[in-house]
Formats: C-alpha cells, sequence, structure tokens
C-alpha cells in the first residue's frame, strides 16, 4: 500500500472536513476564475463596443496619409477603391468594407452657424456593423440620401431637431464654393465633447458630390474576429504597396488603449487583493486540518515513517485536496457564470459610452489554469508547511497533542 | 526469562519545560530489560514511566546518560537507523491505539509491513498469523469505528505482533478498557511473551497488568524505588 493510496484514503476519512477544504479550495479557485472571466469580460465587451462604435476592427489609408498634414490631402486619397474593395472581400473573416471621406464646412441653421468637420459614409451599411455608436436621438441608418447625423454639441449649437433642415456650404477639391441641403436624421454622441461639438456624418455619394471627387480616403473593415487583423493588414500591404493598414488599437490609442490601461491597473490592485486572501484562506483551512493530526502523525512516525515520508504523504492529500476543489469551485463557476448568469450582468455605461449593457463573464484557458495552479499550489504548499511544523516536533510530543 | 540483556539503561535523565518551570521527569535512572519478559513500570501520574518509555521507543530524545538497545547505543544512531529499529525492531501500542481509520483490521496491520516493503505474500502470511492471534480474523474487513474498545487495541497489538519486532512497547493500554477486555488484552500479551518469546514493556496503574509482569520497576518522582521479579 502506497502512500499515496492511503493519502487517497484519508480524503474520505473526516468527510466534513474534507468537504469544508473543498469548498474553502473551491470557492478561492472560483473567485480567481471568475474575476479574470469579469475582466476579461470588460476588456472583451470595452474593445467589441470600440471597434463597432467607429474604427471598425481597423483601417487602410495610403502610407504616410495618417501621421503627415496635406495642403491638399484629396491628392493622397485612395484611387483604387473597387480594386481593394474586391480584394478585401476575398480575405478570411471580412465581412464588412466601409469607403469614407472627411469633409469640412459651415452648417447652417435658421438661427446660426457653426463650422464643423464630417465624414461621407455608406450610412444604412455602416448601421448593421456600428451598432455601439451611441445615438442619442434619431436612427444612425440615414435611409434618406440627403440625410446628415450630427454629433451631439454640434446639434445643440444649430439648435436643431431631428426632421429639421440645414444648409451646408463647403469648397470642392478645386477650391470652388459648394453647398447641399440635409434634413437631421439623428444625433450621435461619442463622449469626447470637442469631437461632438464639431463632427457630422453624411452619405458617402452626397459628400463626393460636394467635394466634386470619386476618390475614397479611408476604407474601414468589418472583420467577424478580430484574430483576423493581422492577416488582412500583411495581405492589404502585400498586394497594394502604397497603402497600409492600421489596427483601431492604434487609431483609437489615446482613448482606447489609455482606458484599457487604467481598467487593467485597478484590476491588478483588486486581483493581487482577492488573491492574498484567497490564498491566505486556502493556507489557513489546510494548515489547520494537518495540524489538527498531529497525533496521527506521531503515530506514523512512532511506526518507523521518516519526516520525509510522513510530509510526502500530508503534501500528496494536500495536492489531491486542492486538485478536488479546484475542480468543483471551477467547474461551478463555469456553471453558473453559463448557466444562470448566460446573459451576463447588468452594467452601467463604459468610458465614452452611454448605454448600459449586459457583461458576460468570458473565460479560456489561460485563466482555467492559473486558477488551478494557484489553488493546487498554494493547498499544497500548505500542506508542506503544516508537515514540516509537526514533523519537527518530538515523536513523543506530537502523541500527546489533541 | 531470556538471559540476553534487551535494554541496558544507564544514570538516564530526563527534563522538559512546562511554561517557566522546568520538569524533571527522571534522575540518574538505570535499570536493565532482559528479553523475554512482560516488564512493567508502576508507579503514579507524572512519575516518569512514560517518559521513561518513550526513550526505551526511540521517540524522544535522550538527554542525559545512556539507554543501549541490544548492544547499541541510542545517541550514536542516525535518524536514518532510529526510523529502521521503530519500522522493525520496535512494536508499539497505544492507550488511545492510534488505528488508522480509513483502513480496515486488515490493512492497519498491513500498512507498515508493506511500506517495509516485504513480499506481498510475506506481508498477506504475517497479517493473517497476527490478526489469528488476537483473534480477529473474521473481523479483517472492520474499520476501526466497526471494532470495539477492546477488538481496536487488539488490532493494535496485532499490527505491533506482524512486525516481528524484538520488543513491543505499551504506553498504559488498558486505561481505555473494561478489566474483562484488558484481562483479555494481557492474556494475549502473556501468550506471546511465553510463546515467541517478545519482550513487552508496559507502564500501568492497574495491578490487573502489574500481576502479569515477570519484571515490575516501581517508579516515582523519577526515581527507581523498587524492582520485582516474580516467576512467570
Amino acid at each position: 500500500m502506497s502512500l499515496i493510496f492511503l493519502a487517497f484514503r484519508n480524503l474520505f476519512r473526516n468527510v466534513r472536513r474534507t468537504i469544508a477544504i473543498i469548498l474553502t479550495v473551491g470557492l478561492g479557485a472560483g473567485a480567481l476564475f471568475s474575476f479574470e472571466g469579469f475582466i476579461q469580460g470588460i476588456q472583451d465587451d470595452y474593445k467589441d463596443s470600440t471597434i463597432h462604435s467607429h474604427y471598425g476592427n481597423g483601417q487602410v489609408n495610403t502610407v504616410g496619409y495618417r501621421d503627415t498634414n496635406h495642403d491638399e490631402p484629396w491628392k493622397h486619397w485612395i484611387t483604387n477603391y473597387n480594386e481593394l474593395e474586391d480584394h478585401l472581400y476575398e480575405l478570411d473573416g471580412v465581412d464588412y468594407v466601409f469607403p469614407r471621406i472627411s469633409i469640412a464646412g459651415m452648417l447652417k441653421s435658421k438661427t446660426t452657424s457653426v463650422i464643423g468637420q464630417g465624414q461621407g459614409i455608406l450610412p444604412a451599411y455602416e448601421a448593421e456593423f456600428f451598432h455601439s455608436l451611441n445615438i442619442e436621438e434619431g436612427s444612425i441608418e440615414q435611409r434618406i440620401s440627403n440625410g446628415i447625423l450630427l454629433g451631439k454639441g454640434l446639434a445643440e449649437s444649430l439648435d436643431v431637431k431631428i426632421g429639421d433642415q440645414i444648409k451646408f456650404y463647403t469648397k470642392t477639391i478645386k477650391g470652388k464654393n459648394n453647398s447641399g441641403k440635409f434634413r437631421v436624421t439623428g444625433i450621435f454622441s461619442t463622449g469626447m465633447v470637442d469631437y461632438d461639438n464639431r463632427a457630422f456624418r453624411m452619405p458617402l455619394k452626397k459628400a463626393q458630390q460636394l467635394l466634386k471627387t470619386n476618390r475614397i480616403e479611408t476604407v474601414s473593415i468589418g472583420l467577424s474576429d478580430h484574430v483576423h487583423w493581422k492577416d488582412v493588414a500583411d495581405s492589404v500591404e502585400d498586394d497594394f504597396y502604397d497603402l497600409e493598414a492600421v489596427s483601431f488599437a492604434v487609431l483609437d490609442k489615446i482613448w482606447y488603449q489609455n482606458s484599457m490601461d487604467w481598467l487593467n491597473a485597478q484590476f491588478r490592485v483588486v486581483q493581487i487583493i482577492i488573491l492574498s486572501i484567497v490564498l491566505l484562506g486556502i493556507f489557513n483551512t489546510i494548515s489547520s486540518s494537518v495540524l489538527e493530526r498531529k497525533q496521527e502523525i506521531g503515530n506514523l512516525r512512532a511506526n518507523g515513517e521518516s519526516g520525509i515520508d510522513v510530509i510526502r504523504l500530508i503534501v500528496v492529500e494536500g495536492f489531491f485536496l486542492g486538485f478536488l476543489g479546484a475542480i468543483v469551485g471551477l467547474s461551478l463557476t463555469y456553471g453558473v457564470a453559463k448557466g444562470f448568469l448566460h446573459e451576463g450582468i447588468l452594467m452601467p455605461p463604459g468610458p465614452g459610452q452611454s448605454k448600459q449593457f449586459f457583461l458576460k463573464f468570458e473565460f479560456n484557458w489561460q485563466m482555467l489554469v492559473s486558477a488551478l495552479s494557484l489553488s493546487v499550489l498554494s493547498a499544497t504548499f500548505a500542506s508542506l508547511f503544516a508537515g514540516m511544523k509537526v514533523c519537527r516536533m518530538s515523536i513523543a510530543k506530537a502523541l500527546r497533542s489533541y | 526469562m531470556g538471559s540476553k540483556t534487551l535494554f541496558k539503561i544507564n544514570n538516564v535523565g530526563f527534563s522538559y519545560s512546562l511554561g517557566s518551570q522546568k520538569i524533571c521527569a527522571l534522575k540518574n535512572l538505570s535499570l536493565e530489560i532482559p528479553e523475554g519478559n512482560l516488564v512493567t513500570f508502576s508507579g503514579p501520574s507524572g512519575s516518569g514511566k512514560s517518559t521513561l518509555l518513550n526513550l526505551l521507543g526511540l521517540i524522544d530524545e535522550v538527554q542525559e546518560g545512556e539507554i543501549h538497545f541490544l548492544g547499541e547505543k541510542f545517541q550514536k544512531l542516525s535518524t536514518r537507523k532510529k526510523n529502521r529499529l521503530r519500522k522493525k525492531k520496535i512494536g508499539f501500542i497505544f492507550q488511545s491505539f492510534h488505528l488508522v481509520p480509513v483502513l480496515t483490521a486488515e490493512e492497519n496491520v498491513a500498512y507498515f509491513l508493506k511500506r517495509q516493503k516485504l513480499s506481498r505474500k510475506e506481508v498477506k502470511k504475517r497479517t493473517r498469523e497476527a490478526l489469528e492471534i488476537v483473534g480477529l480474523w473474521e473481523h479483517r474487513k472492520k474499520k476501526p469505528l466497526q471494532l470495539s474498545g477492546g477488538q481496536r487495541q487488539r488490532v493494535a497489538i496485532a499490527r505491533a505482533l506482524a512486525k516481528k519486532p524484538d520488543v513491543v512497547i505499551g504506553d498504559e493500554i488498558t486505561a481505555s478498557l473494561d478489566q474483562k477486555t484488558g484481562r483479555e488484552i494481557m492474556d494475549i500479551l502473556s501468550k506471546l511473551v511465553k510463546n515467541k518469546k517478545i519482550t513487552v514493556i508496559l507502564t500501568t496503574h492497574d495491578s490487573m497488568v502489574q500481576s502479569y509482569s515477570n519484571l515490575n520497576f516501581h517508579i516515582q518522582d523519577g526515581e527507581l524505588i523498587e524492582t520485582t521479579r516474580e516467576a512467570s
């Protein structure tokens, strides 16, 4: 009969104590696992919101376009858009290709005029992908050909509401004055006040007519999953030497990446606190249970078991308990998160967002392995610590202990 | 009665701390225990008899003086050698039995034999023999909690015997048992001493246990007061 066999049998000796330890380890493993899942859920949701609010998974421009101020920017716009679009739709994971151009000008309502900086887009098509753009009023779709979406601050400055008419004045790429009439179909906000005070969106065709160009400034790409981004970007840059593809995380570095870094820094602090509580809890429960067994350990040693063998027995037991507890805790946590809480937890709007959202726990193998190994390691280490403590006692003293 | 000396104890002293107080449990105690006897240490509580037993069983360290076991000086033994002696040469019986509760009577006896890395056949043979001596072969599949106090003590005796030790050491082994059961236990040990020539050393308060001994050492305040030899 090996030590491992005896260690395994010992698990069922004091069922109540074993259950208490398994619950403690399980709760600890579950707490670590669920918190990791919670953080991942927040990160995934935030990433998803950012992708689906403005930039898409990334954008394509001519090389160096984003980094330089040009006197005549349209000279650096994309000329072979149709070819690029065909190429993109052939790539794995590309669901949407959104052509866009920038357009600046003066917006005039009945009462006032405001300078604005907007974009020409395919409104109905973009509405299918950019569902997390915060629409305060109206609709993103702009199904009418002269519909315009206004930033919240811009709409307030113009003192207009949904259905009101405004006039838009601009210059063509050749510098000639041009204008058009628009009907306000929606009001949006991004959470960035400066941007919302001047931003607008109008149909691409209308913007191209006003600027008198058929070029495309930027192509946003909507993927089925962001994991495809690298392949898509590489393919674009390989096949179109004059174009570059940039991920949303780089385009939105100041807002997205900084927010993520800030959130992560806070989560890490909370995580360290949770980790300390969990590890101390497991350590305390396991070591107490070993220290309660001094007489039994004394008996084993009196009958010739060496200190090392006794410690090995206790450590194996601790390992079994830690493993069993962690498996129970992780399974329950996963079951609750994916069953009872499958719709997620209702959360307040995130940074830059105006809508509440359902946060879902997102788990991966790395989290599972980390929660499992931390729980098992702390149970094993607690057993080792307590085992060494008892084995340092004289056998006679251990036998006399209660 | 065997003539060879099993234990030779010379001027052994032992003290321990109880809070700030230093308790002297044994003072310059000297005696010899010949093999093949049922030996008892009697004396009031706190007299030092259990301390002496712990020293003989290598479960406490000798502080002063010398103890020789079959000619070997305890203080010179390595930890590994002490473990080996406890594993193979010294059998223990405790007042509170100290059986492994998750193992059956048979497994309790067999466990330490298997740990000695004996062959499966030898383990089986010795286990059966030991359980038959104590009359518990029929109950071999029962766990300690399914056995009476007397039966548990008999499993503990079987566990000690199965090692085929040179000496069986027991501390107040009948203290948790009624008189009748205690007598049954002593009958078993007495037969073992006679038939198997094993040395049994017990501590006791009980005159019934003492009545079985061939050699009794009466200890008081850590000193040997009286030695009584009786024909077995």
